[in-house]
């Protein structure tokens, strides 16, 4: 039996997924982007220092990490050092963005698969705080909030109300927590509200605006620095961050970081289900020196999901990296058959009807020396815990022994390779994200305090042909723009973005992308209801967008899910 | 947080859809607006709309719609009229828009009391910078409908200045200062 999987209005929904179904499994997946993504086509003939403005514009959602990419990219052709503090303020940018991505992924878009909420009405309230106050100290977990947000969502059930969970697929047999867990994180899912905006306004602060910020340069950052200006970015406004930061850390520690556990080892059967390409690469990121050669979050690659093959990438200008770089087109409609590098790529769209076995995605097919990677917080975590790196081994370990604990089992980083791993990643990297913010912080604030108010140096465009890639380890894995720049224009740009990576079709030798490798095994019970494909597929956090957005209001709203 | 945001909608990158953020911009620039009013060019947040949308009191968003009717004709919506259809199944996260970022502050009991969408029909939505013609012409009586909407709502808002610094199409304004 055939599933696709399609938001057909297309309205926002851009990826759909085909599976071959037999016997209640999972045997064959195809995974293919249903938009055309060439915006890097409007950058050509402009100026270099401009690009971060446009390719901001690439993603609605993942607007920060495209102007980090490109600021980068050009910095790298020019073989622009920035200063410390302009490093320190992307960095916090960076890593208030991610904290704020991750949080929305897993209690705003991919709760509804695992949590029943209508199942949270039979919660017995005192049990549920017992529960949760054996799990976390967080303060918002009193018996009065748990019988709060029950009385609330029984009300809504009553008025047949129920609009936002109408996609929910409660009382599927694929649904496993108790009533009590379930009230839990209905009610932490409405908590979470309040610190998606505090990092949010984290970003605000440093990047004057969000979600699209405005203090980026090529060769640093817009912030002045005068901690006595209230036009500039001053002490009290440093101050602000720190304790956005600290409130952030809490929620983080004391309920996302258990929920994530606690939910995991409840699904312990889901670390069994979705591991697909075990090949990982992650890019380091928040550089703590101006040359970008050291860093608090590691990058490297890893083969056949052995850990002892780790191979670190070791900084902004790694050939490691920059050479083994390819993207194929023999499943994308683009015009031609060929692999080439990211320098040497062109997008030229060239249609025809989906054909599993020729033509089927816009996505193109990126490649590491010849092979299909997984990217994503997964894969920066196995990386860390593969070089020993301390902060991502800690967080690791605390991560599998509370889930371990809460399961009755003994967990190995082996099980992260997996569905439910992926979520788990996600979690550890963000709770390593919002301690290095912390540091980077204390980086920012002490060289500030030596007197140094530098932001700035200034690019200059030689005459000729430069190339340059900048890279950033986004919330959703591993990004890369590439720049040609002739005489101070922009000849050709390419975005390698971490979606692509996942979600990119089969390559020239049928090897097949992430999201579709991740799908074979997974069970189906109900082929109507392939909550099983959303699961696997919505822990990769998928972003296809580079988006068109519009309204129907007046229209026809329902996607479908179609069982041939 | 401000109690009242006007927000812009959309993908400047591609051409008419990026009405909301030019409307939004455009008001920014000819407006001035009281202290508890904020104005914001959104992108396309998907379920990021949230945040902005948190214990506000009156939102008004700008953006494009489908509806039967010729490019360039402004439709303007309330909250019940967003609310009346079931949102689809999400599989990305643009996919749960501005209709589950509503449902899911009414559960909270957080949302915006009062909404009202201006929407313009599009003619292009393809690749490309700037609008076509007829949805150009649609941003000047947006303007004035936002405008007079803060002032149903018992909100100052004065004109900041008489000519139109900027009509043109084609171009992203990061930074409006430099036009006010």
């Amino acid at each position: 039996m055939r599933i696709t999987v399609d938001p057909i209005t297309r309205i926002e929904g851009h990826l759909r997924i085909d599976v071959e179904v037999d016997g209640g499994v999972v045997k064959k997946a195809w995974s293919s982007g249903q938009m055309f993504r060439g915006i890097e086509r409007i950058l050509v003939g402009r100026d270099p220092r401009d690009a971060w403005l446009f390719t901001q514009r690439f993603c609605g959602v993942c607007t920060t990490v495209h102007a980090i990419a490109s600021v980068r990219a050009v910095e790298n052709a020019l073989k622009l050092e920035i200063p410390p503090n302009a490093q320190y303020i992307r960095n916090l940018i960076v890593a208030a963005h991610a904290m704020h991505d991750h949080i929305v992924h897993f209690y705003q878009l991919s709760a509804l698969d695992w949590v029943d909420v209508v199942s949270a009405l039979k919660a017995d309230v005192p049990k549920t705080a017992a529960l949760a106050s054996s799990l976390s100290e967080w303060p918002g977990n009193s018996t009065q909030q748990f019988q709060a947000v029950k009385d609330r969502l029984a009300g809504f059930v009553a008025k047949g109300q129920l609009g936002i969970f109408a996609n929910g697929y409660w009382g599927h047999p694929a649904m496993k927590l108790s009533p009590e867990v379930n009230l839990l994180a209905v009610s932490h899912y409405l908590q979470a509200l309040d610190y998606q905006r505090k990092v949010n306004q984290v970003v605000a602060i440093l990047g004057g605006k969000t979600p699209n910020i405005q203090n980026l340069a090529v060769g640093g950052v817009a912030n002045a620095i005068n901690l006595d200006s209230d036009a500039a970015l001053n002490m009290a406004k440093l101050y602000q961050v720190k304790e956005l930061l600290e409130s952030a850390k809490q929620f983080i520690e004391q309920v996302y970081f258990v929920d994530v556990c606690a939910i995991g080892a409840m699904y312990a059967e889901w670390l069994k289900y979705g591991s697909g390409v075990t090949n990982y690469l992650a890019v380091p990121d928040l550089p703590n020196n101006a040359t970008g050669t050291a860093f608090d979050l590691p990058g490297g690659t890893i083969f056949n999901g052995d850990l002892k093959s780790v191979k670190a990438i070791t900084g902004f200008e790694d050939p490691y990296f920059q050479k083994n770089v390819s993207e194929c087109i023999a499943h994308a409609w683009y015009d031609g058959d060929w692999t080439r590098h990211p320098y040497e790529e062109d997008t030229v769209p060239a249609y025809t009807p989906f054909d599993a076995d020729k033509k089927y995605s816009w996505i193109k097919a990126p490649r590491f020396d010849g092979k299909p990677m997984q990217v994503g917080p997964l894969a920066q975590v196995l990386i860390g815990v593969a070089q020993g790196h301390e902060p991502t081994t800690r967080w690791a370990t605390k991560a599998l022994t509370t889930a371990g604990k809460i399961a009755g089992t003994t967990l190995t980083p082996a099980v992260l390779h997996s569905t439910i791993g992926r979520h788990a990643a996600r979690m550890i990297r963000t709770a390593i994200i919002c301690e290095t913010a912390s540091k980077h912080w204390n980086l920012l604030a002490e060289n500030i305090g030596k007197g140094d108010t530098r932001i700035f140096n200034p690019p200059s465009f030689p005459k000729g042909e430069q190339q340059g890639f900048g890279f950033h380890e986004a919330p959703r894995g591993t990004l890369s723009h590439w720049i040609v720049i002739e005489n101070g224009v922009i000849k050709n740009y390419q975005a390698v973005v971490p979606s692509t990576w996942n979600a990119g079709p089969r390559d020239a030798k049928e090897q097949a992308g992430p999201y579709e490798a991740s799908l074979v095994g997974n069970p189906v019970a109900n082929a109507e209801l392939p909550l099983e494909v959303l699961r696997t597929v919505h822990s990769f956090d998928p972003c296809i967008a580079c988006a068109i957005h519009t309204l129907d209001i007046e229209g026809n709203e329902v996607a479908s899910v179609r069982a041939l | 947080m401000p109690t009242t945001c006007v927000l812009g909608i959309g993908n400047v990158l591609m051409s008419d859809d990026g009405w909301g953020p030019r409307v939004a911009n455009t008001f920014d620039t000819e407006y001035v607006v009281g202290s508890d009013v904020e104005v914001f060019d959104l992108g396309t947040p998907g379920l990021d709309l949230t945040p902005w949308l948190l214990d506000t009191a009156h939102v008004i968003l700008v953006d494009t719609v489908h509806a039967d009717a010729p490019p360039g004709t402004i439709r303007v919506y309330d909250k019940r009229d967003l609310l009346r259809h079931r949102p689809r199944p999400r599989v990305g996260p643009h996919d749960p828009g501005l209709k589950e970022a509503l449902l899911g502050l009414e559960f909270a009991g957080r949302g915006p009391r009062v909404l009202t969408l201006i929407g313009v029909v599009p003619e292009r939505l393809t690749q490309g910078l700037g609008l076509t013609p007829a949805v150009a012409q649609a941003i000047e009586p947006a303007v004035e409908l936002i405008a007079a909407q803060l002032r149903r709502w018992g909100l100052p808002v004065q004109r900041r200045i008489t000519q139109p610094a900027f009509r043109k199409t084609g171009t992203i304004r990061q930074n409006p200062q430099v036009f006010g």
